[in-house]
């Protein structure tokens, strides 16, 4: 089977009130089946099964997943099991892969509102987001089993008259794949569908705030055909993920999360113990500040919803999330007094709300994080706005912007995570860039500007992986706008988008003399 | 997906009230020479429609106006709009050049804010509705009633639509006061109903709220209604109606429950006089329409509710916004389509008076006649009914209407250049669209084109 030329899946209507109706419903029915059990998976062996509780960040009584806490044994015996798998798996033909994938995306298809219910749960997705992510992995799927049928057609070499040349891949071997709980089915389906789609085996680490949608995606690939060696779970802790970077048959570790872990992960895979005869491959994204420019031409009807939701969207709990908003000058009061009451009107509360726009964050220790960071904002500059009220039980955080900061308060420089964004004025755009151009991330970056010469010398001096221009910075679209970041932000190539397969497999090229005796024979 | 209707067999007798009316009114159009300024508009509109790349360079061009901080910023801007015009005419070229220099920029920055200022006032009458009182006069002595509407920023703060929601009210008072001395004109001022009132103001529930979430309309519908109450009971002390304007799909559920169910409240059950849109080029007007008859055989009220029927001029976003979800379009694809539905329409709602109060908004020559002969055989004679243009596109129209003594309505926008700017953008798109009525009409396409059915 070939799977048919990529389309994004569509989202829901959440318009009508149908499919509203049909998200609440799978929602209570998700509730009563709570908690879900997931264990580790090896060779599809119910492993550890003790250990890990994901909790609804809006209500921590509720339990809605019990995990098993992998050990480091677990993560050796996972990646041994995957070194089998990879035999059976890596032997297939990049159609059928691909028609395990598209199968795969299939299934999720068909469970879209329970999981976008489960996200809501244990990860207070606000609902159009939650439908976002699951429409994502399923992009994510289908649009790398299409790329496995170009990768396996190889690219086209100069054939010279008497040889014969062709570029092959083949899969590197077992893939660890350690993936953050924001995007909780996309990043993690995202990828293990590339490393799958290349032919290799896959060890899932999932962050251990998500394992109930980490298991709803393996479940789905599972049922779909991915051979169980080839594809285990290891839920667990960071000291699981990091056993498993160390491990020697590990091949290529794909990482999404905070910068300090992807560092540690590179500075790991860089070594080359004994009885290890290959240098794993790092392919990770990182954090970014991310920050959007707004030039004194710029709509300001425009800029103000574009900006708002780009930095409070998901509480701000994205890697792509706007952190700093630099106006220029000419228009900074209004655009900062239209900001903080387009602030003030955000809707703090339920994930499973319709309606609601900051959701509670993660987890408690976020909550301290954010905090402490508005702190430190008090110190260095000053809080223009803070939410009051918002609900007491639950991790919510109140969404602030902060502004007259020093220039060198760690508020402008790291990254927060969180629903804080902080407000400059400048001179110039070219101030502006030169502000971007200094922190040492290049993740996304935005930019509200009608003239088309400013536009053209942002986007050639901003070294982010992902410019924006007049809309929000957030919500990159599979095979739209492939997605991953530049400096300390991320290494590799861009997620959904053309490259990000060849990553996860060995280039082999085979030359072939196709003379006899000097005579051409071709 | 919804399926199109099946469209009502035109009827033989209808087809030909539709072109006998259809051929009286075009006869009654003035001739350009009648209007020379309007021609010459008319004419430099033609001109950029046929070029894409120089409507879009407009089209931007007068988008950026209002942020441009002096006439070298506004003359920069052209400037490099044009550049991205693949084969400049000679003119252009000139322009081009003139984006170069010091002195060219003011020059080209001085003629492009008088142009821009020029087709704006034929669009909005006045930067506040004082200054527009004189026009709301001359057009209600001329035989033409009016809607006023209040263009403003787009509203992101809860101080935005309380502000906006200030101007309504003394716009309601303006109104309301200039007209008590307007002169009688029983065409204009009753129909089988009942009185019709004179002051007439059009809102938006997008500059009422800034709590619009099309997946949670009722937070829409709650915090517009505490700025909404007030002007409804202001409207019913100074006997003025309030009509309730319709946006994109994405606000329509808020707009409509809003209205619906303000109405519904105790204390507007009878008074003012109110009404809401009905957009033609939905695939579910049909259904919508249902509903609000629905609630207004449950609802009777003294002055009925009014239905304004009108194309919807939010088809572009519509388009959009479906392509890139995914989502199957929510509006008719093609202009047939949309022409059918509105004469299904139409005929819906001139069937269901006494229910509602039927207005019907085009500028389309064929809808209009559809409408006055489907009037016709239901055994109307045109005074239960209404027609609305758009001022500055259907002013023409609008009189020759008036000259059968038809109660016709121009709906105006009143505003400073930077909240009128999105308003202005959209009626030039609307007024360059090749096969809309008046592309024809400025092509000189003959009558049977333009009578012809969808």
């Amino acid at each position: 089977m070939i799977p048919p030329p990529f389309r994004n899946e569509p989202t829901l209507e959440l318009r009508r009130p149908g499919e509203r109706d049909a998200l609440a419903a799978a929602l209570r029915e998700l509730d009563r089946r709570l908690p879900l059990n997931v264990p580790a998976l090896i060779a599809g062996e119910q492993g550890t099964s003790s250990g890990i509780e994901s909790r609804d960040p809006g209500d921590p009584e509720r339990i809605v997943a019990v995990a098993g806490a992998a050990s480091g044994g677990d993560a050796a015996a996972a990646v041994e099991t995957g070194a089998a798998g990879l035999r059976e798996w890596g032997a297939r033909r990049a159609e059928e892969r691909a028609t395990v994938l598209v199968r795969a995306a299939a299934i999720l298809r068909d469970r879209r509102h329970e999981l976008a219910a489960l996200e809501v749960l244990e990860c207070a997705k606000p609902w159009p987001e939650a439908d976002a992510d699951v429409c994502e992995a399923i992009d994510h799927l289908t649009y790398y089993a299409s790329g496995a049928l170009e990768l396996e057609r190889g690219p086209d070499l100069i054939q010279a008259r008497g040889e014969r040349n062709a570029m092959r891949f083949a899969p590197l071997g077992v893939v660890a794949v350690i993936a953050p709980w924001n995007f909780p089915l996309a990043i993690p389906a995202g990828m293990t569908a590339a490393a799958l789609a290349a032919g290799n085996a896959v060890v899932l680490k999932p962050a251990e705030q998500s394992p109930g949608c980490a298991l709803a995606l393996i479940e789905a690939l599972h049922e779909a055909g991915v051979p169980v060696r080839a594809l285990g779970l290891l839920p667990g802790y960071g000291e699981a993920g990091a056993t498993l970077v160390r491990d020697p048959g590990v091949h290529a570790i794909a990482f999404t999360g905070s910068s300090p872990v992807g560092l540690e992960i590179v500075r790991a895979a860089a070594q080359t113990p004994e009885g290890q005869d290959h240098v794993k491959r790092v392919v990770a994204e990182m954090g970014g500040k991310n920050c959007v420019i707004v030039d004194s031409d710029a709509d300001l009807d425009q800029a103000v919803p574009a900006i708002v939701s780009s930095a409070f969207g998901y509480a701000g709990q994205k890697c792509s999330a706007a952190a700093r908003v630099i106006a220029h000058e000419a228009i900074a009061e209004p655009l900062l007094e239209r900001l903080l009451g387009a602030v003030e009107v955000l809707r703090v509360g339920q994930a499973a709300e319709f309606g609601i726009d900051v959701p509670p964050l993660i987890e408690p220790q976020a909550t301290e994080r954010v905090e402490g960071y508005a702190d430190r904002a008090r110190l260095d500059g000053r809080i223009a706005f803070e939410a009051v009220g918002v609900p007491a039980e639950g991790c919510f955080c109140p969404p602030r912007v902060v502004t007259d900061l020093d220039p060198d308060s760690p508020v402008l420089h790291e990254e927060i995570f969180g629903p804080l964004l902080a407000f400059e004025s400048v001179p110039s755009v070219e101030v502006a860039c030169d502000l971007v151009e200094s922190l040492p991330f290049g993740l996304t970056g935005g930019l509200f500007s009608r003239s088309p010469v400013t536009v053209k010398a942002v986007a050639a001096r901003l070294p982010v992986g992902n410019l924006y221009v007049n809309r929000e910075i957030t919500g990159a679209k599979v095979g739209r706008q492939p997605f991953g970041g530049n400096r300390l932000s991320g290494v590799g190539s861009k997620a959904g988008g053309p490259g990000y397969l060849v990553q996860f497999a060995e280039p082999r090229v085979l030359s072939e003399d196709t003379t006899r005796h000097g005579l051409l024979l071709d | 997906m919804v399926a199109e209707p099946a469209p009502i067999a035109a009827t033989a007798e209808i087809e030909s009230e539709v072109w006998r009316i259809g051929a009286e009114i075009h006869a009654a159009l003035p001739s350009p020479a009648r209007h020379p300024v309007r021609a010459l508009d008319a004419r430099a509109i033609q001109a950029s429609s046929e070029d894409l790349e120089l409507r879009a360079a407009l089209f931007r061009l007068v988008d950026v106006t209002p942020a441009c901080r002096s006439l070298d910023d506004l003359a920069g801007h052209l400037g490099e709009y044009l550049e991205e015009v693949q084969e400049p005419t000679p003119p252009l070229s000139a322009a081009m050049r003139a984006a170069h220099t010091r002195t060219g920029r003011r020059a080209l920055g001085a003629a492009a804010s008088l142009g821009i200022r020029h087709m704006a006032h034929r669009f909005i009458v006045g930067e506040t509705p004082e200054e527009a009182l004189g026009t709301l006069r001359q057009l209600w002595s001329s035989g033409v009633a009016s809607s006023l509407d209040l263009l403003g920023e787009a509203t992101v703060t809860a101080d935005e639509a309380d502000r906006y929601a200030r101007r309504c009210d003394a716009a309601l008072e303006a109104m309301a006061s200039a007209a008590a001395d307007w002169p009688g004109r029983p065409a204009l001022e009753s129909d089988p109903a009942g009185p019709v009132p004179r002051a007439n103001l059009s809102v938006k529930v997008t500059a009422l709220t800034p709590l619009l979430h099309a997946e949670a309309p009722d937070l829409g519908v709650e915090d517009a209604a505490r700025r909404v109450r007030p002007l409804l009971r202001r409207a019913a002390e100074l006997g003025a109606h309030l009509h309730f304007d319709m946006e994109s799909l994405d606000t329509l559920e808020t707009t409509l429950e809003l209205a619906l169910a303000l109405l519904t409240e105790e204390e507007f059950r009878e008074q003012p006089s109110a009404g809401i849109v009905l957009q033609a080029y939905l695939r579910d007007s049909t259904a919508m329409l249902e509903r609000v008859f629905d609630w207004a055989r449950s609802h009777r009220r003294s002055s009925p509710l009014s239905v304004r029927l009108v194309k919807g001029a939010y088809w572009d976003h519509e388009i959009v916004e479906a392509r890139q979800e995914g989502w199957p379009a929510p509006v008719f694809e093609t202009k047939a389509e949309c022409d059918r539905s509105f004469e299904r329409l139409t005929r819906r709602l001139l069937e269901a008076r006494p229910l509602v109060r039927v207005a019907v908004a085009s500028h389309n020559l064929r809808s209009i006649s559809h409408a006055l002969a489907c009037d016709r055989i239901l055994g109307g004679d045109g005074r239960d009914l209404e027609l609305q243009v758009l001022r500055g596109l259907g002013d023409d129209l609008a009189e020759a209407l008036a000259d059968r003594g038809l109660r016709v309505r121009a709906y105006c926008p009143v505003g400073d250049l930077v909240s009128g700017m999105a308003y202005l953008v959209r009626r030039l798109l609307e007024n360059t669209a090749n096969e809309s009525f008046l592309g024809q009409q400025q092509r000189g396409a003959p009558l049977e084109e333009l009578l012809a059915p969808p």
